[in-house]
Formats: structure tokens, C-alpha cells, sequence
């Protein structure tokens, strides 16, 4: 009289329960269906076009990769952004600089919403247009606050700046004490000694425990394999930085570790058509940054109330 | 009985799994790729300075090819007291200052030699200099550019591994209307689900 | 040992056999639960392949109801203490034979909560980076850390004590104090903890005020001791009416007592965050109105919280009348509480969270059809092991699968049947 479930292949306890051959053929065809069933149930799966590869799985933690390691994982990053995009990259393993930490301010009196630093930062660092990633929020805020909840994400003026209005863009704000890192249950995303926090995408398990613990809404999930147009893949990458990301994981604005650990400035601040981004050393005091936080008599930092202590300051022409 | 149910039921099963059509990914709307041309971070204009690292074709600064030297050209004002600009120079848009009180060609260039600029304080000024010229009557805003506060700096913030690039005030004002133009701004986000709009705060209708 | 390896072995052969057979009924439930958790396989098998992008979730609410039911069956599986403590802390008599049942739901529960999860990842392929040694655990740091740790441990610690006294009960021993009695005294205090911590996983995120409120723990702990113990009267309901298994009525009105406690307590800690939210009028109620009242013309989660508490409080007050020490009146308001307090933790605490974003932008969630199915999958399944422990246990505690009948006879379909808790939601 047995069987049922069939995920469990019992004709052992059929034979020896002694049962007629009728029964037994009941059984068995059930068993049959079933497990037919559970296989054709699992049929999305031949579906998976971005398949993990054994090397992939075995990935081992970024901290724990020796040089070797490296030197192997980048040529094995390379090879899967040529296979997929045609492209032959350059990637990089960047680390920060002796003597070097980054801060960022934006000028609200001179920002004039026009997203530029949106799509040019996707450009650089290689995120998804379909469904879209985009790093930068850019608010338009009535004049005499400061509520978020009073601005408007999706603008579409003909032109910008509109009276009454100002303009606050939004990114990662590199935390002193990124609420993030400490709640990223494997230690996939961390604050690098440049103040940049960066994440491990082969690392990262995908909870988004940290997209709900960040108070500026700066991470990004990719919940489909992303896409990028061939044409428009920035070849310049670096391991924690604008490399392809697969599904799954997370993403967010690193400061353009590919850029700036070179030296250079970040893409939202070249394009920035009114100077409004101001990006550098904070350890030098000759820099830009330190001149504006030294003497800028107001500036400010998002959420000051949520104690993350941001590398990313706003301020104002006096 | 139950057993047959169950058999037809698996089978059934098996072959709704196989020919199914529910629970994929909703087709996307097209998001149209922004222009690469919009995302060039060059300066909405080129300074004379720009123009000689060039090699540009300067023939348009030569005053002299028109004007007489030695002879500083007249300047005309309406009843209002607003400067007439002559029709060779129709392309210059009288828009400095507050209530037309910047309203004299000569406040900026030089009379006597209309290849160069003239600050306040008598200096000769080359036109590549013309930031210096700014700075004559704009302090605190000088001041800001000097310390990196205001205007554009590319390149490199690490100097010792490449240069930075400061540019100058006609980079991006007009001298002659230096108010920064509006510009239709980029598409805005195109969120995964449906956003709702969010608070339609005082004015913003724009949707 | 090697006789002691053969004979535990012989004993779990004996339990699977019997989870196979039974009657037609049996059969019935246990083909019904079997289809829905496949629906709910292929359902997964999409997601895997394609992403969570065919969830309802976004940027903007990046939890839903993955993480919504994983929270109630935190619950769920804590509540079982409510059954531990009046049995060895007052040695109570009706309850004592009872308490296995409640042990058995916790296991089921934590393994609904560890599947619900692992479904919410995105790379599960990746799991193995949380196992330590192996991978990298950021303990003590991140709660979710310790809410794997007090997850399995609260796994191990019920498998061990059920598993331990029904073979005990199997080979017809008095079961040794010192192997059990100690484990059952720490899963009370972990029963809390698995409530706690999974509380401060949320209570923890300084950016998300509407969560951010100390509340939030007692109120988890309060909704759990009322919905668990009213699963657990369902269900011993079930057993009693299936299996002629002796469950006396007091019992059953022992753990209304529980509910009835419980549910004045968590009706009155509703009260104070309410209160706290509205009257302070600061604009971190925003979340809240959300909730109650709806924002910018978006009011997805209104129809539903209000029907939780209209549950909520029928069932508060069915239970606080004599009325209720009716069995009738008492599932009236077990069902009630059960379905009021799981939209309540659900998509009352989970979802609000969200909206509007930290940004201020209204982003509304709507499980999808799959992610849909992948629940019922997953409850599916919770409830067919609940159906095999109970199939299994059942026979053990009656004496009818026991050591001393090895191969004489197995317990046939003609006996008994169990059947399990009522579906009333999932």
C-alpha cells in the first residue's frame, strides 16, 4: 500500500512490503510521474545564460588572495569580459594610496540639476541600462528645506534650473561608519584605508541586508543579469570598482576606484559643467577639498542625525 | 484511487513545467541609451587661451583689422541709456551686471588697444588673462576660484602623477552675459516597478 | 556501539517506512502539499535562472514577503517555548506529553525560516561564504550573523531534544535527565533570543526610523506567543481529531490562557507605537502614515493593516470572554489571531520600512505571481516534514512503534492518521 512522495525513491520498501503487483505498479507509476515532475519543474534552470564556472565558485575572498591569486583572477575577469562584450579590458587592482583620503563636497549654490554626473558616472563604471543602475540620485528640492521627502526624483523640465528650486545629488557618501559594512553578514563590502567603501562582487551573497541599512539609499541590487551595450563598455576596470558585476549582487558608487586611485578625478566630476563637485585629499592641506572645508563657512553633511559621519559634504558660496 | 489521482496529477504537473508561459521576467520598456555626445566633459566654451593652445584660427580677435588704431571706437546709447551694439558685433548679448549698470565696452577692454583688457586699476591685460580681469571686480568669487572652491578643475587631483587642469572664467561664463544658461536636463531615472510620484511639492508640475 | 549505530539506524528506517504510508486521506494531503511545494520548486528554479527581478521587489523595497514570512516563522518557532515553560518550569500534567508537538512545529518552522532565506539571496549559489572556517562571518558585528548562529542553533537543540526522547520513548527507556533536561532549559532562553535577534536585525538600522524603535522587540516576541501557541491548538486539534492521540481539553485552555496573555500584550504594545508615531507628529511618522493612512494617494498597505488589527481585536476579545473557553469560539480566534498577526509582521513591519525610500521616493510592493508561489512552495513544504514528525512521533508516544515490535508489525494505514495543522494561511 505505500508510496507517495515522490521525491523518495522507495521501490525497496514496495518489493519487500510483499504487496501485489497491481499495487506495486500504482506505486510505481507515481513514483515515475512524480519524479518527473520535480525534473520538469527544474527546467528554467537550462534557461541560465551566466552559468558559475568551478573557478568562479571557488573564488577565494578578495583579503585572502595572494598576488598570485590575483594575477590569475584578473586575467580570468579579463577573459570573461572578452568572451561576453568582445572587448579586451585592462583590469586593475588598485589599492589605496599612503597618505591619501578622499572626501567629496558639492556646491548646492552652483549645482543646476542637470544629471550629467548620472549618466556619466553609468558610462564609466560599466553599470546595467536595462533594468537601469544608476549611482547618482539628483533631487529637486523646493527652496527652504532640507526634507528629502519634499524632492522630486523624476523631473523632466525642459530646462534647468527652475526658479524656486534647488538641486542635491545623492551618491554613496563614504561613511566614517558606514552602517553597511557592519551589517554585511560575510564581510563583502569594507572601508578601505583612502576612506573608500568598496565591495567584493564575487564575494557578495546578495541579502541586501545592507541596501536596507544604508540611510542615503546609495546601493544598488542587480535583480536580472545586467546589460550593457558592446559599444559602450569603459575597458579601464578595476577589481573593486567599474568591472562588470554579475546577478545577484550588489553595487554603488566607489568613487571611481579605477580613476582616482590613479590619480585622476572622478567621471561625475569632470563632466560637472558648473564645478559644483569637488573631489581630493583631505590629508593634504593644500588641496581643494581642505581649502572649501576649511574656510566654507557653511557646509553640511546628509543625515548628520544617523551618526554615519559622511566623506561627502555639501556646501555653499559663503 | 488516490494513487491514480496523484499519477495523472504529477503528470499533469510535469507537463504544465514543461510548456509553461507564468512567473518569467515581465518584458522591459526600451530605456533609450543617453547620447555619447552629452556626456563629453569638455567646457561649454573655449577660452581665447584655449584657442591658442590649439592653434586656432584667431583671426577673429584681430581688432585691427577692422578698427583703426589709435582711434577708440564711439559708443551709442539709446534713450534708455542702453548701449547700442553695432550690428558687426550683433553677436554680443549685453547681459553683465544688475540694471544696466555694466553697460561700457570700455570698462573691460582696453580703448587704446582693443587687443588687450583693461582692469580697473590701469593694468594692460593680455586676452588669455582675461580671468584676472574678473577677479578686478569679483572678489570673494576670485578668491573661491583661487582656492579651487569655485569653477572647474580637470585632470588630476594628484598633481605629482598628471596635470590639473583649471579652467578659466569665460570657460564657462560669457563675459559679455555671464549668467550660466539653462540646458534641458538628462532623463531622469527609470525605475525597476512603477515609481509613484513623489510629493507635489508647491510648483512641480513637471511631469 | 557498533550494535547501538545498527539499532539507531533500524529505528530511522522504521520512521521513514511509516511516513509513507497511511490512508487515502493521508495520501490526499500529503499529494496536495507535494504538487503545491512543486509549484513552488519551479517557481525558484525561474528565479535562480533569471533573477530576483521576477519578484516584486525593487531598489526602493528591496524585502518582501521572503523576509516577511521568514519573520512570522521566527515567531513561530520561538512560541514553542510557550509550551516548554508550563511543563518544566510548573511542571504542568496536561501539557507534558503535548510539548513534543510544539518542539516538532519549532523544527518545521526554522526550516520554512532557513528556506525562506535562502530564497531571498541573491547568489545562493554562494551560502557557503556565511559558514565559518569556510567563508567569512562577520560575528559579532552583523545581527544577520547572528541570526544564522541562533537560527541553527535553535535547529539543533529541538531536533536533539525531539529526537532524543522519542527514541528513548521508542526503545522504551525513561529518557536520562542530564540528556535532555539542560537542552530543553537553554532552547527556553533561545527561543527568546531567535525572536530578539531577528527584532534587532531591524531594530539595528539607524536609516530607517520606522523600524528603529526599541518596541520592536517585545512586540515580535508578544505577536509570536499568541500566534504560535494558536497554531499549536489548531494543531493539537488536528492530532486528537486524526490519530485518537489522548490531548485532554485543558490542555487546549491551558494554552488559550497563553494566547489570551499574550494578545492583550501585543495589542497594548500596538497601542504605544502608535501613539508614540502619531502624537509625536515628528516626520520620521512618515512610514507610518504610510501604513495606516496611505501617502501621496499610495495606500497599498492600508486595507491590510487595518484588517489586522480588526483580527487583532475580534480575536482579543473573543479570547478575553468565557465565550472562548469553547473550542469552537477558540479556533474562531486562533484563526483570526494567526491571520491578523502574519499581515501585521508581514506586510506591517517588513514593507513600511521601505516607503518611502531613505531618498523620499514612493515606491509601492506587490509580491509578483512567482514570488508568490515560491511561498506557498515553501509552507508547503514546512507543513509536509510537520505531517512526516507528526506521522512519525505519533505511533512512538502511543507505543505502537517501538523497539519491542521491530519486525513483528509496522503500523498500518488502518490504525491511524495524522493530518496537520489547519492551512488557514499561507
Amino acid at each position: 500500500m505505500p508510496p507517495t512522495v515522490p521525491t523518495d525513491p522507495l521501490a525497496a520498501a514496495a518489493a519487500d512490503a510483499g504487496m501485489s503487483r497491481r499495487s506495486f505498479l500504482r506505486t510505481s507509476a507515481v513514483l515515475a510521474t512524480g519524479l518527473a515532475a520535480v525534473a520538469a519543474s527544474l527546467k528554467p534552470l537550462f534557461e541560465m545564460e551566466d552559468i558559475t564556472s568551478a573557478e568562479q565558485f571557488m573564488q577565494k575572498y578578495y583579503k585572502e588572495l595572494t598576488p598570485e591569486d590575483m594575477k590569475k583572477v584578473l586575467a580570468r575577469v579579463e577573459r570573461e569580459v572578452e568572451k561576453q562584450y568582445g572587448i579586451r579590458p585592462h583590469v586593475r587592482d588598485l589599492k589605496p594610496m599612503d597618505g591619501v583620503e578622499f572626501a567629496y563636497a558639492l556646491n548646492l549654490s552652483r549645482c543646476i540639476g542637470c544629471r550629467k554626473c548620472v549618466h556619466a558616472c553609468v558610462a564609466e563604471n560599466n553599470q546595467s541600462r536595462n533594468p537601469e543602475i544608476q549611482y547618482i540620485r539628483v533631487l529637486k528640492m523646493p527652496h527652504g528645506t532640507f526634507d528629502v521627502e519634499k524632492g522630486d526624483h523624476y523631473y523632466a523640465t525642459e530646462k534647468v534650473p527652475e526658479k524656486g528650486f534647488f538641486y542635491m545629488p545623492i551618491q554613496c557618501q563614504q561613511c566614517h561608519n558606514p552602517p553597511c559594512v557592519k551589517v554585511c553578514p560575510v564581510h563583502a563590502t569594507w572601508q578601505e584605508t583612502d576612506g573608500i567603501t568598496v565591495i567584493d562582487y564575487d564575494w557578495c551573497i546578495g541579502c541586501r541586508y545592507c541596501e536596507a541599512a544604508c540611510p542615503y539609499w546609495a546601493r544598488r541590487f542587480n535583480f536580472t543579469k545586467p546589460s550593457i551595450p558592446a559599444d559602450r563598455i569603459n575597458p579601464n576596470m578595476s577589481y573593486l570598482g567599474n568591472r562588470p558585476r554579475r546577478q545577484g549582487v550588489m553595487e554603488k558608487c566607489h568613487f571611481c576606484v579605477q580613476r582616482t586611485r590613479d590619480g585622476r578625478y572622478p567621471a561625475c566630476l569632470e563632466v560637472c559643467p558648473t564645478g559644483s563637485r569637488k573631489f581630493g585629499n583631505i590629508l593634504d592641506p593644500e588641496s581643494e577639498i581642505s581649502q572649501i572645508l576649511r574656510t566654507k563657512r557653511v557646509f553640511m553633511q546628509l543625515k548628520e542625525d544617523v551618526g554615519t559621519n559622511p566623506r561627502f559634504f555639501y556646501y555653499f558660496d559663503v | 484511487m488516490v494513487l491514480g489521482l496523484l499519477t495523472l496529477a504529477f503528470a499533469g504537473l510535469a507537463a504544465a513545467f514543461l510548456t509553461d508561459s507564468w512567473g518569467y521576467p515581465a518584458p522591459r520598456p526600451q530605456i533609450p541609451l543617453v547620447d555619447k555626445a552629452l556626456l563629453d566633459p569638455a567646457t561649454v566654451r573655449r577660452s581665447y587661451r584655449d584657442l591658442i593652445k590649439a592653434k586656432e584660427d584667431l583671426s577673429d580677435f584681430d581688432c585691427y583689422g577692422c578698427h583703426e588704431k589709435g582711434h577708440p571706437p564711439p559708443l551709442r546709447y539709446d534713450e534708455n541709456h542702453k548701449l547700442i551694439v553695432p550690428t558687426e558685433h550683433s553677436d554680443v548679448v549685453m547681459g553683465h551686471g544688475t540694471h544696466g549698470r555694466n553697460n561700457n565696452c570700455f570698462n573691460c577692454h582696453n580703448e587704446n588697444n582693443l587687443t588687450t583688457l583693461q582692469p580697473r586699476d590701469g593694468r594692460e591685460l593680455r586676452l588669455e588673462d582675461s580671468t584676472e580681469l574678473c577677479g578686478s571686480c569679483h572678489g570673494p568669487t576670485y578668491r573661491d576660484w583661487d582656492s579651487g572652491a569655485h569653477g572647474r578643475i580637470n585632470g588630476y587631483w594628484n598633481t605629482k602623477l598628471g596635470p590639473a587642469v583649471k579652467k578659466d572664467c569665460v570657460n564657462c561664463h560669457n563675459p559679455h552675459s555671464p549668467r550660466f544658461p539653462g540646458r534641458k536636463p538628462l532623463p531622469g531615472p527609470h525605475p525597476l516597478r512603477a515609481p509613484g510620484v513623489s510629493e507635489p511639492t508647491a510648483e512641480t508640475t513637471s511631469h | 556501539m557498533i550494535t547501538a549505530a545498527r539499532n539507531y539506524l533500524v529505528f530511522l528506517r522504521r520512521c521513514a517506512r511509516i511516513a509513507f504510508v497511511g490512508d487515502w486521506r493521508y495520501y490526499t494531503w500529503m499529494g496536495v502539499l507535494t504538487v503545491v511545494a512543486l509549484f513552488g520548486l519551479n517557481a525558484y528554479a525561474k528565479q535562480f535562472a533569471h533573477g530576483l527581478i521576477v519578484t516584486g521587489m525593487s531598489d526602493e523595497v528591496s524585502w518582501g514577503v521572503y523576509i516577511a514570512n521568514f519573520t512570522f516563522l521566527v515567531g513561530v518557532a520561538a512560541a514553542a517555548v510557550m509550551m516548554v515553560i508550563p511543563v518544566y518550569i510548573y511542571d504542568n500534567e496536561e501539557l507534558h506529553d503535548l510539548v513534543i508537538f510544539g518542539e516538532l512545529l519549532a523544527v518545521a518552522a526554522i526550516i520554512m525560516c532557513l528556506m525562506f532565506v535562502t530564497v531571498d539571496l541573491g547568489r545562493p549559489d554562494r551560502f557557503w561564504h556565511l559558514i565559518p572556517g569556510i567563508g567569512q562571518f562577520n560575528f559579532p558585528a552583523s545581527m544577520l550573523s547572528w541570526d544564522v548562529i541562533v537560527l541553527n542553533g535553535y535547529l539543533l537543540l529541538n531536533v536533539h531534544i525531539c529526537g532524543y526522547l522519542l527514541y528513548s520513548r521508542y526503545r522504551g527507556v525513561k529518557p536520562g535527565k542530564w540528556f535532555y533536561i539542560p537542552f530543553v532549559f537553554v532552547a527556553i532562553f533561545w527561543a527568546v533570543s531567535i525572536h530578539t535577534v531577528t527584532a534587532f536585525l531591524y531594530v539595528g538600522l539607524g536609516g530607517r526610523p520606522f523600524w528603529n524603535s526599541s518596541i520592536v522587540g517585545p512586540r515580535f516576541l508578544a505577536s509570536a506567543f499568541t500566534a504560535g501557541p494558536a497554531l499549536i491548538i489548531l494543531a493539537l486539534q488536528v492530532i486528537r481529531r486524526v490519530t485518537h492521540y489522548h490531548i485532554t481539553d485543558k490542555a487546549l485552555l491551558t494554552l488559550r490562557a497563553i494566547v489570551q496573555v499574550s494578545m492583550l500584550i501585543n495589542v497594548f504594545l500596538l497601542v504605544n507605537e502608535v501613539f508614540k508615531e502619531f502624537y509625536s507628529g515628528n516626520l520620521h511618522v512618515i512610514s507610518s502614515r504610510y501604513l495606516f493612512l496611505g501617502l501621496h494617494g499610495h495606500h497599498a498597505l492600508v486595507p491590510w493593516i487595518w484588517s489586522a488589527i480588526t483580527l487583532n481585536l475580534i480575536a482579543m476579545v473573543i479570547l478575553v470572554l468565557p465565550l472562548s473557553r469553547s473550542l469552537k469560539y477558540l479556533n474562531v480566534a486562533c484563526v483570526l489571531s494567526i491571520v491578523g498577526i502574519w499581515i501585521e509582521k508581514g506586510m506591517g513591519l517588513v514593507i513600511p520600512g521601505f516607503i518611502p525610500t531613505p531618498l523620499g521616493a514612493v515606491v509601492e510592493y506587490t509580491p509578483s505571481l512567482n514570488e508568490t508561489l515560491v511561498c506557498f512552495g515553501i509552507w508547503a513544504f514546512g507543513l509536509l516534514c510537520y505531517t512526516i514528525f507528526l506521522r512519525m512521533s505519533v505511533p512512538i508516544l502511543q507505543g505502537r512503534l517501538a523497539k519491542a515490535n521491530e519486525g513483528i508489525s509496522e503500523p498500518g494505514p488502518d490504525d491511524v492518521v495524522e493530518d496537520t495543522p489547519a492551512p488557514s494561511h499561507s
